[in-house]
Parts: structure tokens; sequence; C-alpha cells
């Protein structure tokens, strides 16, 4: 029976470099019942030695009330073993977090103490700091960001970061891909570039990886996203856009989709909603790949409604679709609109004119709750613009305040009124490099 | 799932890492991976993240808790470029953490992982034609055969389809889930292909006047006990070897000891029923006609190491043997490896016993482009005698039951001793941290194993040596020579021995 299997005594531990100590401390391991409190004693009392072989075999076996008691003993001492706590904190759990979370969370500050007892030693602070990561309780991630971004020693903020890798899924994820972000321009290499492969693990990395490309970076974190980048490859995307009467696919599109082909080292097409036939699937796809399918689309109208379903279920028959909202529905671009009608307001002799966005007719209760929302995101005022002749002339001789035509590429409307809206917004730098950016990122 | 049926009442109780091991299976973890790798993991208990996932291949690393390790499978060693390159980029994402290690099991084991990189990697395995299921813990491990397989001049069988049948064998539905322990099994195909270091090795032999496989069985190393694998009298027939292994895994997942893990391999069961028993029972299991045989075999020296040029039996083309320092690989020298072995090979490389690697099926007038590459600077194909045959366990940066950093301390040693001392012919010389004999020293014609030593009034590292394994025609452990020497001495103390035993010569100092 097990029960009367003699338990082992600290006393009884053959010395450090006896030939029989491993083994007994392998049959140690294996012991069904092990009481830590004598072995506790002992290292206490100093009649054992932390020796990291002992602490293999006990920290197996310690509950948690008995690794805290074991760490403070830790900290009390005056040259403390750096390799202790990863050996004893080994499991998750909230008592130890918390211990964890006690001790780094004053921050660096508590390096400088004058107090000896509640300095915090340097070595200490990297020992302990992946470990609170490890634990992966949300109440770290402040913690651990202080020492990120604080201005202390290397070592530190790379054990700081290494916290953040051991918990990654666990931050909250906006925070985490601006540190990281942050981190990947830092100028000490050995910071920047785990900084990369850690955004290289978050879902959608490409998101996070391709502004990095407009970044001034150290050439050894250059080639690095280079390498993370090939290793997300980009879906082939299929941009689905209004056209010109006939199929005709506007320049400022065409030119697009050339650029953006170029950026994400992957196909991307054009489909006009006007056009009678969709581009060759072939041409697109590669067995077993997904399609990323981009509406170019500006409002939601009956295009988005009624078309785009049917333009998705073709090409579903091909491939797994991934299907994102329509352009005008996208937050980045709702407020790269408002910078573009902020700064047609500084620019007109009318500065306190509401600017205006002037947007082809829409009908429903869909499209007037999207154009509330686009008023109060952009501040200007959405104005129903009937392409007929007699209307854009009416508005030529009539518009007064600053206007933005909702349109991407030339179409009647800009053409008639280039003097008073100026050039269709894919015309427009600014605009044009955010979206460019955005569809980059896409997966 | 085929877990052994235990009944309460007849079994004494299970161990702590029986009762975890019996549901759920690690297996089952695969449908959740995705969804794991979502939520961070947190719902994982401990036996799940320390145990059960080694079903999966990855391996919770208590010295460095939140970085894993990833232990694959390769049957025969054998790994394309491609699949190089896709493992190369999960190490390179690891930055300073990431380092892949050659096993002696002709496998590969990446280590610095994250929790978040399993889901992708695990999905990334399957699509590259690779997989790490059940390559750790009470599973049948990395089924290795002959490196050569395929190419080499002198093989009897080429062990590549066979270690492939065996393993779709055992991976497949029929296959063990819960084994009472690890399980080795290894095919041998060529006069070199020693392997009693298995629980199971099949090696070419004759029975009348054909050719086929005499089985042997129980061969392990362990802290309690080392044992070379015993003959079976078996004879098989190459195309009964898949179904004849699982029949013996089946076997042994049924009969194995449950209650004391340091008596749970193959030959503690051969030992409770006895050989002729046991085989009797393996018979009765295996349902097929099978041979007896006396146990004589076609294997008749040690392993070749592989390194340098050599000719294929294919004319016209040479495999290149590159050593491998200690096995150990970073994610540039594994793209370089992939990158030469398309450039001049045909894409696919072998991993060998010895931690080293050979790019194949390199036609003759490209090999001396090959050898100008500067990779091979530091992978030589013509390290020295000493560096040749050197293999080394993973050590105490990664394993906390090691007393040295076994890797570390072997290069060290071995290039001072090549400062020293010039070696004839090499010294297989094994290295391992801890009496767990990962390193394998009693295979080597030196042993090193580590130990702790007082030196100058002072606890110090230090290694145990010893000495006298044979792989050659009369195997042999090697034994016990010296009990405990400071790794500062080292150096010391293997020069005397290689000159003395080795036939090592002292180099002349510089100037004289």
């Amino acid at each position: 029976m097990r029960s009367a299997l003699p338990q082992r005594e600290p006393a009884q531990l053959p010395s450090s470099g006896s030939p029989q100590r491993w083994g007994w401390l392998q049959q140690l391991r294996s012991q069904p019942e092990l009481d830590p409190e004598p072995w506790l004693l002992a290292l206490e009392n100093g009649s054992l030695s932390a020796d990291q072989d002992l602490l293999a075999v006990l920290a197996e076996r310690l509950d948690p009330p008995a690794q805290r008691r074991l760490l403070r003993w830790w900290r009390q001492q005056p040259d403390p073993d750096p390799g202790l706590p990863s050996q004893v904190l080994r499991h998750r759990d909230g008592a130890s977090a918390a211990w964890l979370l006690e001790q780094l969370a004053p921050g660096p500050a508590a390096l400088g103490l004058a107090l000896p007892l509640s300095a915090l030693p340097q070595a200490v602070a990297t020992a302990l700091l992946p470990l609170l990561g490890h634990q992966r309780q949300l109440p770290a991630w402040p913690v651990l960001l202080g020492w990120l971004q604080a201005p202390i020693p290397t070592p530190l903020r790379l054990a700081a970061l290494e916290g953040v890798a051991r918990g990654l899924s666990v931050w909250p994820r906006p925070q985490l891909v601006a540190a990281l972000t942050a981190l990947a321009g830092d100028l000490d290499p050995q910071l920047a570039a785990p900084a990369v492969d850690l955004l290289a693990r978050l879902p959608g990395a490409r998101r996070a990886l391709v502004p990095l490309q407009r970044c001034r970076l150290d050439p050894r974190v250059v080639e690095r996203l280079g390498r993370r980048l090939a290793a997300t490859p980009a879906q082939p995307l299929l941009l689905v856009v209004h056209g010109r009467a006939g199929g005709q696919l506007p320049d400022e599109l065409v030119a697009l989709a050339a650029e953006l082909e170029c950026g994400r080292g992957a196909p991307v097409r054009l489909q006009a909603l006007s056009a009678a036939v969709p581009p060759a699937a072939t041409e697109l796809l590669q067995p077993g790949q997904v399609l990323g399918l981009v509406p170019l689309l500006l409002l939601p109208g009956g295009h988005v409604r009624h078309d785009l379903p049917a333009i998705v279920r073709h090409w579903s028959a091909f491939a797994r679709v991934q299907h994102w909202p329509f352009l005008g529905a996208w937050p980045q671009w709702q407020g790269a609109l408002a910078n573009e009608l902020a700064g047609l307001s500084l620019q007109n002799c009318q500065p306190a004119a509401r600017p205006l966005l002037l947007h082809h007719p829409l009908e429903g209760p869909l499209a007037a709750r999207y154009l509330t929302t686009l008023e109060r995101r952009t501040g200007a005022h959405c104005v129903a613009t009937p392409y007929s002749a007699d209307h854009l002339a009416e508005l030529k001789l009539t518009l007064v305040a600053p206007a933005l035509p909702l349109a991407l590429a030339a179409n009647r409307l800009t053409d008639q009124l280039a003097e008073q809206v100026g050039p269709p917004l894919l015309q427009r730098s600014a605009l044009r490099q955010l979206l460019l950016a955005e569809l980059e990122a896409l997966p | 799932m085929t877990s052994p049926t235990i009944s309460a009442a007849s079994q004494p109780e299970l161990s702590k890492i029986e009762q975890a091991k019996v549901e759920p299976c690690g297996l089952e973890l695969v449908p959740r991976l995705e969804e794991l790798g979502r939520q961070g993991w947190e719902s994982l208990d401990e036996a799940t993240l320390t145990i059960r996932l080694k079903w999966l291949g990855i391996f919770f690393r208590p010295v460095t808790p939140g970085r894993f390790m990833v232990r694959l499978r390769l049957p025969n060693g054998v790994i394309s470029a491609e699949q190089l390159e896709l493992l190369a980029e999960v190490i390179d994402r690891c930055g300073d953490q990431g380092s892949a290690d050659i096993t002696t099991r002709q496998n590969l084991q990446l280590r610095g992982l994250l929790l978040e990189d399993m889901a992708p990697l695990l999905q990334a395995l399957e699509v590259g034609g690779l997989t790490s299921r059940q390559s750790g813990h009470d599973n049948p491990r990395n089924i290795t055969g002959n490196p050569l397989a395929g190419i080499d001049p002198e093989e009897i069988f080429d062990t590549r389809p066979l270690v492939e049948a065996i393993q779709a064998r055992l991976l497949g539905p029929a296959g063990p889930r819960n084994l009472p322990r690890k399980f080795n099994v290894a095919v041998g195909g060529a006069p070199d292909s020693f392997l009693l270091h298995n629980d199971l090795a099949f090696l070419p032999a004759e029975h009348n006047g054909q050719l086929g496989f005499t089985v042997l069985v129980g061969g392990f190393f362990s802290a309690q006990r080392n044992e070379l694998a015993i003959p079976l009298g078996l004879w098989l027939r190459p195309e009964q070897l898949a179904d004849f292994t699982l029949a013996l895994l089946c076997h042994f997942e049924r009969h194995g000891n449950r209650q004391q893990r340091n008596k749970s391999r193959l030959m503690y069961l051969i030992d409770q029923l006895g050989i002729d028993a046991y085989r009797a029972e393996l018979v009765e299991a295996f349902a097929e006609p099978v041979l007896p045989h006396d146990g004589s075999h076609l294997v008749n020296r040690a392993p070749r190491s592989g390194l340098g040029v050599h000719a294929q039996k294919q004319q016209g083309l040479h495999w290149l043997g590159l050593h491998v320092p200690m096995g150990r690989l970073d994610a540039a020298s594994m793209l370089e490896l992939a990158g030469l072995a398309r450039t001049y090979g045909s894409g696919e490389l072998r991993l060998t016993e010895a931690q080293n690697a050979l790019i194949v099926d390199v036609p003759g007038d490209r090999l001396e482009a090959l050898l100008a590459e500067p990779l091979l600077q530091r992978f030589r194909p013509d390290p020295s005698t000493l560096q040749a045959e050197a293999v080394s366990c993973t050590g105490s940066a990664y394993c906390s039951f090691a007393l040295i950093p076994t890797k570390g301390a072997a290069q060290q040693v071995l290039e001072e001793l090549e400062r020293r001392i010039e070696l004839p012919e090499a010294v297989r010389m094994h290295w391992t941290g801890c009496p767990n004999a990962c390193g394998q020293p009693y295979m080597g014609q030196i042993g090193l194993m580590g130990a702790k030593a007082r030196k100058d009034g002072q606890m110090v590292e230090a290694a145990k040596i010893f000495l006298g394994g044979s792989m050659g025609a009369e195997p042999k452990l090697a034994e016990l020579h010296e009990k405990g020497v400071p790794l500062s001495d080292l150096a010391d103390v293997l020069e005397l021995l290689l000159l003395e035993q080795f036939g090592a010569r002292r180099r002349e100092p510089v100037g004289s």
C-alpha cells in the first residue's frame, strides 16, 4: 500500500554532489504524498539550500499557499536567486497572480526606493515580469505597460515585453496594438523586433503590420517585418465599384487597383456593378484561397442591399468569401471625410458655413439612419443631389457652402460641378492614401 | 478511443499521471485549438496544460513557463526544404527565444513558442504534410529508420515506406492512445542500423534465404536501468511490420504496468511474463502466421556518420552530410539549409540520430559549388574527429532535471580539446544532463552525464564519465569510469583519456 511508504525527510537528503542525491530526489518526486511543511521550514531556517534540483522536485508538489510562502522567503534573501520564481510559479492561479502584481505594481519607481527591504532589485523585477504575463490576468496589463514604456534599462523592458508575450491574447487589443506599434519604432532593435513578432501573432495581423512599412524602423526590424508579412500572404481581393455605363471602369479605380495589387502582392480585381460579366475566377483565385470582397460603395443604397448579395452568391461558388462592409460604413473612412471637410471649411471664404456632402438620393429608413450617422461623424450636412442636368445646372448657380461630392471617381456630378465641389474623392491625396492603406492592410 | 478498461475492484490505485491520462484524451483538444487560441487558453486546467497537450506534441516547459516546445514527428528523419522553411518561420518569430533541436530520434523540436502560436502552427503543419501528434508523453515516439534510406549503396531495405506504414497504423483509428509509458520503435535497413536502444526494433534478417526482419524487444535507457533489446524469436515479412507493431503496442497498452512509472517500460512487462510467454501472447494477438527465428541479423557494425560527400546508389548523385554542432538550429540556418537542399539537391533533407543533417540527390557537377557555400563554415562536412559524433541532450537551459548546461558545456570542452589534441578516428561522445539519459551516454565510446562535485570546498557542475559503449557487431553499454569530474577539469581528464585510450596525439605548440 502506498500509504505505508516512509516519507522522505529533508535531513535525509543526500548532499549536493552525492551520487545518491539525484535518485533520492526522483524517488521523492514520485512519492504519492508529500507534506511540504518540513521542506519549507528547512529552507526557511537555512538547514537546506534552495538548490535547483531540489526546487525542480518540490515545485511540482507545492500548493499555492506554499508557493507564496516560499516566494516571500525568497524575497527576503539578501541575494535572491532570480531562477527560483519561474520554478515555483509555473502554474496560473489568482493568488499567485495577486502576489506578482503586488510586487510589480509600484512600477519602476520601486527600483529606486531607499528602504532596502521594500526596494525591488532589478534582478527580481526581471525575473517576475515574465511570470506576471504568464498568469494572464487582465489587471496585469497596465503594470506591464508601465514597465515596458518606462525609461529603464533594456533588460527590464525586455522582461516586461516577455510578460506581454506570455499573456498576449488576454490584453485589451487596441491598447496592445498601439503599444506594440509604438515599440516597433523603438531605437533599440532588441525591443522593436519582438514587438513586430508579437503584432504578427494577432488576428488580422496585416492590419497592424502593413502600416509599419511606412514608419522609420531599424534596418534589422525592417527585414523582420518583411519576413512576417511574407508569412501572412494577402488574400485575393475583389473590389466592387459603381462603374460607368456599359461596365466601364473609371481610371481612378483602375489605378488604385493596380497600385493595391502591387502593395499586397496578391491579385486585386475590380467588378463594376454595371458590368455584364464578372471577372473570371481563374484570374483571381488559387484553389483553397479565401476571397476578400470589398464593396467600394459609399452609400447603403439599392446596390448594397440588392446587388451585393447576388455578387457574393456568385463568388461563393468558387471560394469562401470574406465579405467586408461597404466603404461608406468604415469608421476610418468617415474620419478621413471629416478631415477633408474640415480642410475645405478652412479654405472657404465663409468659414461659418456648414460643409455639405452631396450624395445620390437614397430611399428607405436604413439610408436615413446612415445619413444621420454620417452627419454626426463628419459634421457635414448631407444633401441629396439628383444627377439630372437641370438639377446640376441649378446647383452650379446656387451652391455657396463648401461641399464634397460623395463619389470616388469622376461622374456627372463632379464633371459638371468641378469648380464648386472639386475633384472626386479618389483624386484627393489624403483620402486616396487612407483607402489604399486600409485596403493594403486587409487579410 | 482505445483506453484500457480498468476494473476498480481488481486494479490497484492509478498513479496521478494515469488518472490525468484517462479522460479526456489529449487528442480531443484538436477541435478546440482555434477557440483556445482565441480565448487565451485560460479555460485549460493544469493537467491539460502540462500533460494532455503532449498528445498534440505541445510541451509545457517548467523552466520557461509560458514558452512552450513543440515536438514533431518526422518518420525516418525525412524532411523537405518547404517543411523546414515552414518551421524556420515559426521559430524566427520567437526571436531570441526560438530555436530547433535535432533529436536523437531523427526528429525536430521547436522551442520558445507561445500558446497563441499553437492553433496556426498545427494547421500549418497539416497543410505542410507534417504532424506533431502523439510525439510526447506515453505515446509511440518518432519512428526511426536508416537515414540513408533509398540512397544508400549498402541498403538492405528502404526503410521509408515501412516506417511510414507503421506510423500510419499507430496514429490511425485503431492505434494506442494511452500507453503505460513512452515507446520507441525503429526499423533497420543497412548493416550499420544499430537500434538496440529501442523498445521495439526490426533488424534485417534472412529466413530460409528470404529477406525480412527479426524482432528485438525491450531496449531502453533510464535512471534505474539500461537494457539493450533482446531477440523476441520471431521473423516477419516487411509487409507485416505495421500490423505487428500495432498488435504489440495494443498488448502493451492492455498489460503494461500503470502503478509504478519507473517500472513501466516494455522490458518490465517482458520480465514479468517471461520472453516465451510474452512471445506467445503476441503471436496470439497478431493473429497472422509468423515464423520463429534465432534473432541473428545483418547488422554488423556501428553506424556511419554520413558526414561529407558520398555517392548515392543512384548513378551520378551524392549526399552531403553536414555536422550540426550539438544538433542546435536557429531560423537563419534552417532557411539556409533548406535553400541549399533546393538549389543543389532535390529539396529533401535527412536528419540523423547523431543530430546531423544530410542534403541528398546532389549531382556531381554541383558539388564544388555546394561545398563553397558559407553555411558549410558552420555546419561542416568535415568536422574534427572530436565533434563529428558528439551527441547531446538539451541540458539545463530547457530541462529542470539536467544538472549541467549540456550543449554549451559539451561544445566548450570539445573546442578546448580540439586546440590541444589530434584524434585519428572519430570517437562517439554522448552527453547527457542527468541520469534520465536522454543523451544516451551508455551508447557512447565515451559517455558523459551531468553531476555535481566538490572542488576547492565549493559544489560545482561536473560530469560522470562512462567508457566502452559499442554499437558494433558486439553491442555493449558503456560503464562508469569516473564519478564526478568538475566541468572546469573535464578537458584535462578527457585529454588524458583520449591520449591513453583512443590514439590521440598532442598538437605541436604553435611556432615550434
